[in-house]
């Protein structure tokens, strides 16, 4: 192989949250808008956790530990928000919510 | 090069080619499904770091509990097949495919260029792989951690949590009209 496996975390962790941009700026549907987020977050734990390793430090992995609990709330939050927003104009479009009035 | 390592690289092909179909999926349940298979990926490769404790809480939190909802939400909502909601050669499409890409080359030369450089600029920590094995494995080293050093994000984190479940009930509950 033409790199090392902590390189290689690093490049993998660009790459997803290079795919979790596209999905959220792109997708058009809430529900795939809320797991780009989704994936944006698990592409800075990973790197976060890949520098960790690198370093011999724990304090990454504390950090990642919280963003979990964070994520974990970001996303109970956002789909009752969302869940809200389809009972409201019947479409999980984002377009339907523009003009940001019930 | 052993066998783990080949592992590792496996599991990240697999990671970035379920990204792709994540990114071109029809319906939000294939969507679910690849982003469940990139949590696992993942979960896999902090296990092959050895960090077990992230790698349980990645399988219980993530792949569990955070997956569930979604596909709950998905069922909720009842959403039909549909068309791909944006063009692959529309203005929009390329012009974010490319600040994404450029984005991603930007960073991978410059990780290219520095990574090596943090072994003697960034001072090393003592939790070398062997070190945590001495103290009694990565779980209770966390813990001590998290219960020192870490205290008062711990704390905070519950209000936060609490903060969070009161406003999903109050989100979610219907109106009384």
């Amino acid at each position: 192989m033409f790199i090392s496996s902590e390189l290689f975390i690093q490049v993998l962790a660009a790459f997803l949250f290079m795919m979790g941009t596209l999905i959220v700026i792109q997708r058009r549907n809430t529900i795939m808008v809320l797991m780009g987020i989704e994936l944006m977050l698990n592409a800075a734990n990973l790197s976060m956790i890949g520098f960790s390793h690198y370093l011999s430090l724990v304090d990454g992995q504390m950090q990642v530990f919280f963003t979990i609990t964070i994520a974990a709330a970001e996303s109970a939050v956002g789909l009752s928000i969302l869940i809200n927003l389809f009972r409201n104009f019947g479409s999980p479009k984002t377009g339907e919510a523009s003009i940001l009035r019930g | 090069m052993d066998s783990l390592t080949y592992a590792f690289f496996g599991l990240g092909l697999v990671a970035v080619i379920l990204s792709v179909i994540m990114l071109f999926a029809r319906t939000p349940i294939t969507g679910a499904l690849s982003l469940l298979g990139i949590m696992l990926t993942i979960a896999g490769m902090y296990g092959l770091m050895q960090e077990h404790f992230i790698a349980a809480i990645q399988l219980v939190v993530y792949a569990g509990a955070v997956m569930v909802l979604f596909i709950f939400s998905i069922m909720l909502l009842n959403l039909k097949k549909e068309v791909l909601d944006f063009k692959l050669m529309s203005p929009s499409f390329l012009g974010t495919l490319v600040a994404c890409v450029g984005l991603f080359v930007l960073l991978v030369s410059q990780l290219g260029l520095h990574f090596e450089s943090y072994n003697y600029l960034v001072p090393q920590g003592q939790f070398t792989p062997q070190a945590v094995v001495d103290l009694g494995g990565n779980t209770k080293v966390l813990a001590h951690a998290l219960f020192s050093q870490y205290y008062l994000s711990f704390e905070v984190i519950s209000l936060a949590l609490l903060v969070a479940i009161i406003s999903a009930v109050v989100l979610a509950k219907r109106k009384f009209d």
